[in-house]
């Protein structure tokens, strides 16, 4: 028999890993697309999540509204249902850097392909069933292992802020070298980029991502294999192709290569029966087959292809879970009262809404020009881990910005455009008077004043009666908060010189988004405020 | 001719020829001239031609710098950055007096981007060909100020690895200062915790003025800032006066752009102090100035 590999499988192979390569580079470009972009509108840099049905389904259940821009993910249920995983194989940008590691390990002789075993493919259904059946009382917590929401969370706040640094201390190198012009033009392509460097979490995230990958020394893309609750719904969906696999029985010499090589233990062999539900359509079988005998056909007929071997009990068990998970997680106090430190985005839905719909996708973060968003930890309960909060100590809420609000991938921060985004009120400052400089010492300060972006200022500067040590009296100038006019973007706190824990901060009361988190009646009064000013005098002429 | 008196009428001579015009020209040029007109780039030529010309400032070949006021991401039309016509006119000027290289930068509050873009001087200088760079920590450098209060601070060095340079502020409201001009404007060339130096801004702002000493000041009063400063923000915030003072003395351009506020130089502590320390003239009475329109 004339033993050779399959020209047109290697060829399909290579195709494939252009693919993988070109949608990668999609995502990553559009990632780092995520900035400012010079204008106060910015594209659709959040479109990979539209295509993501477990994001669209999850988010449906846990919210019961349907954001529109997620009719692409028909789209991928429809191709599923008709070619199966080919989204996972040839699409999914980290199923591309699962694969990518694991031929690495292969080729550093760190991962040895063997045989799957089957006890563990069948995790991430149980995953799946545990996700959706929360979501069914509106927990949503698909963000945490979806797998564009997890690779765009830590790139966006692990990744490129590392490579962030690299870049910074890269440009260092070069100053230091005397080369200025070479030094110049490349700060100012790196200010361009303007990647976010700072997040309180951006290590944990990136562990995180990094143990995914290193899973990939065990066995050949493991996330994708046994974890991805994504790769789980589309296995559900792929049972049904008509894209099939089919052995030349005659041109077989059972050397089991397809079997220990297969990306995803799908069980290209005579022996077992192929799983469409596990192939991600990565034609490595037919590539590698020494004798050509691997080849896959279309065909509507159904065949006798094995089901996916779920455990009744373990279906079962993943269902309790899941509806078992939904008081414990409430336990948490973070939706019946809000947190100081609850800082929500400009146009965050109320924290219910928003808990419901936020993927922490961190793409609020990537955007934000002055890396203020940061990944919740415990502020707002055990599901709102990784949501954003704004951290005035980072940054601030740029008063002409509403880019946050227009990447949310979910609407869980509602779009707005900058006219209605400068009439947010999303938290309120106070005094520390015990720490404010002019207010402590009497000397003057009038950092938080001159930086409040509101006109009229929200802060005022008013004479005060300030004790000395010695009994003497000194009559500075010191900042009195008009709590009506804050709109609690948090620069008074961000450019405050008390650095350590600043005079002047900003907590959540007052928030529009909340009817609870008040503490006047009637915070905002009706009315145009530039009209009834009592501030439109300069009190200064 | 006797060799004597030769070489006598030759000193003479040549002294006549090499300091007669200057003293000629510096007892006809105005210290101050307050143009005012419709075009902000046009005022900025006759201001600057008023007092001389650019090429009273900058030689061929020079590196010149010139510093406005980015501080804020605001639109000009809210005033709180200079007119970026007055940036573009002044950016001609020096390439027009032969400056090999122009710059235009700031320490912006705001992010920088946002700040160059939106305050449309990045794009008005560069069209005028001059580079427009971000600050760079990595050159940033604490540098002897030598000043009466401030010793030492963080500055970037583009400010200070430059010929000449140049200061371009407008006139705003500012809560603690009054207002800022030129003077204040120097805080934008500095790193380091800068709102510390709020606590004694008047004497920061002397011994930056005094350290950098600027060739030519030129204040951008064709939109001024009379509330909320130094951000404003709403249109109620700001009038406009169509007006620009340029100056080689930067105590009198400020002493000057406080008629925009009725405010008195003797009222402003830190002219008083500037001039005490011989860095300029407040007093308008001890001063030339032309006023024209245009």
């Amino acid at each position: 028999m004339k033993k050779e590999r399959s020209k047109k499988y290697r060829l399909i192979q290579a195709l494939r890993i252009l693919s993988q390569i070109f949608f990668f580079s999609l995502f990553l470009i559009l990632l780092l697309q995520t900035r400012f972009p010079g204008e106060d509108y910015i594209k659709n840099v959040e479109g990979f999540f539209h295509w993501d049905p477990l994001i669209a389904i999850v988010t449906f259940l846990a919210a019961r509204t349907m954001f529109t821009a997620f009719k692409f993910a028909a789209v991928t249920i429809v191709i599923t249902l008709v070619l199966g995983r080919v989204a996972c194989g040839w699409v999914c940008p980290m199923g591309a850097v699962q694969q990518f590691f694991s031929f690495v390990f292969k080729k550093a002789k760190l991962l040895h392909p063997r045989k799957g075993s089957h006890n563990h493919t069948t995790w991430k259904y149980y995953i799946l069933i545990f996700l959706l059946i929360s979501s069914l009382f509106s927990l949503n917590l698909a963000g945490i292992l979806d797998p564009l929401s997890l690779l765009t969370r830590s790139f966006a706040t692990g990744i490129l802020p590392a490579v962030n640094h690299v870049l910074s201390i890269s440009i260092g190198l070069v100053f230091s070298t005397g080369w200025t012009s070479l030094g110049d033009g490349f700060v100012q392509a790196f200010e361009t980029l303007n990647m976010n460097a700072v997040f309180f979490q951006g290590l944990l995230i990136s562990l995180i991502f990094f143990g995914i990958v290193f899973l990939n020394m065990h066995r050949e893309r493991f996330w994708c294999r046994y974890l991805c609750p994504l790769g789980a719904f589309l296995g559900l969906l792929a049972r049904w192709n008509i894209m099939k696999l089919k052995i030349d029985e005659n041109k077989c010499i059972n050397c089991n290569l397809c079997t220990i090589q297969c990306e995803t233990e799908a069980d290209p062999y005579p022996e077992a029966e192929w799983k469409s539900a596990e192939c991600v359509y990565c034609f490595t079988c037919g590539s590698i087959c020494p004798t050509s005998a691997i080849d896959f056909h279309f065909s509507a007929r159904p065949e006798s292809i094995e089901a996916i071997d779920l455990s009744r009990r373990k279906v079962l068990l993943g269902t309790f879970l899941g509806a078992l998970a939904v008081p414990f997680f409430r336990i948490h106090p973070g939706r019946t009262r809000a947190s100081e430190k609850l800082i929500r985005p400009p146009g965050a839905l109320p924290e219910d809404m928003f808990l419901q719909k936020c993927v922490k996708c961190g793409e609020c973060m990537k955007v934000c020009p002055t890396n203020a968003l940061q990944p919740a930890k415990w502020e707002a309960g055990p599901d709102g881990l990784w949501t954003p909060i704004l951290v005035p100590e980072i940054g601030y809420c740029e008063y002409y910005c509403s880019l946050c609000t227009q990447v949310c991938p979910t609407g869980a921060i509602e779009e707005l455009m900058v006219e209605a985004k400068t009439q947010v009120k999303i938290g309120t400052a106070w005094i520390n008077k015990d720490r404010c400089i002019p207010w402590i010492f009497g000397d003057p300060c009038i950092v938080c004043e001159e930086h409040c972006p509101v006109s009229p200022k929200a802060i005022k500067m008013v004479e005060v009666d300030v004790l000395q040590p010695d009994g003497s009296i000194k009559k500075p100038k010191a900042p009195v908060i008009d709590t009506q006019l804050c709109n609690g973007c948090g620069i008074c706190e961000n450019k405050c010189p008390v650095v350590d824990q600043p005079a002047i901060y900003v907590t959540s009361i007052g928030e529009d988004r909340s009817k609870k988190n008040q503490f006047l009646l009637d915070l905002k009064s009706t009315g145009d405020t530039a009209t009834n000013d009592p501030y439109n005098t300069d009190p200064y002429r | 001719m006797k060799r004597r008196t030769f070489i006598k009428d030759v000193t003479v001579g040549s002294l006549i020829l090499q300091a007669g015009p200057r003293l000629w020209a510096q007892s006809v040029l105005p210290d101050l001239a307050s143009i005012q007109g419709e075009s902000p780039a046009q005022i900025t030529k006759t201001a600057v031609e008023a007092i001389g010309g650019m090429g009273r400032f900058i030689t061929k070949g020079d590196r010149v710098m010139i510093k406005p006021n980015i501080g804020w991401d605001r639109r000009p039309e809210q005033a709180a950055c200079t007119n970026p016509e007055v940036v573009r006119a002044l950016v001609e000027m020096c390439r027009d007096a032969g400056a090999k290289e122009v710059k235009v930068m700031d320490n912006p509050c705001n992010p920088a981007q946002r700040t160059y873009l939106r305050s449309g001087i990045a794009q008005a200088a560069k069209d005028a060909g001059a580079k427009v760079l971000y600050c760079s920590e990595h050159k940033m450098k604490k540098v002897d100020l030598n000043g009466e209060w401030l010793k030492d601070w963080e500055v970037y060095t583009d400010f200070i690895e430059t010929d000449k340079i140049i200061n371009v502020p407008i006139a705003k409201h500012h809560s603690l200062s009054r207002v800022t001009l030129g003077m204040k404007n120097w805080l934008g060339c500095l790193g380091g915790n800068r709102n510390q130096l709020h606590q004694n801004l008047d004497a920061a702002m002397i011994d930056l003025a005094a350290y950098f000493k600027p060739v030519l000041t030129v204040l951008d009063a064709y939109r001024v800032l009379l509330r909320n400063g130094p951000q404003g923000g709403r249109p109620s915030d700001m009038e406009v006066k169509k007006t620009v003072i340029a100056g080689t003395d930067y105590v009198a351009v400020d002493a000057l752009g406080l008629s925009f506020f009725d405010i008195k130089p003797e009222d402003m502590p830190y002219l008083r102090m500037a001039n005490e320390r011989g860095f300029g003239e407040f007093n308008l009475e001890k001063l030339k100035i032309e006023k024209r329109t245009v």
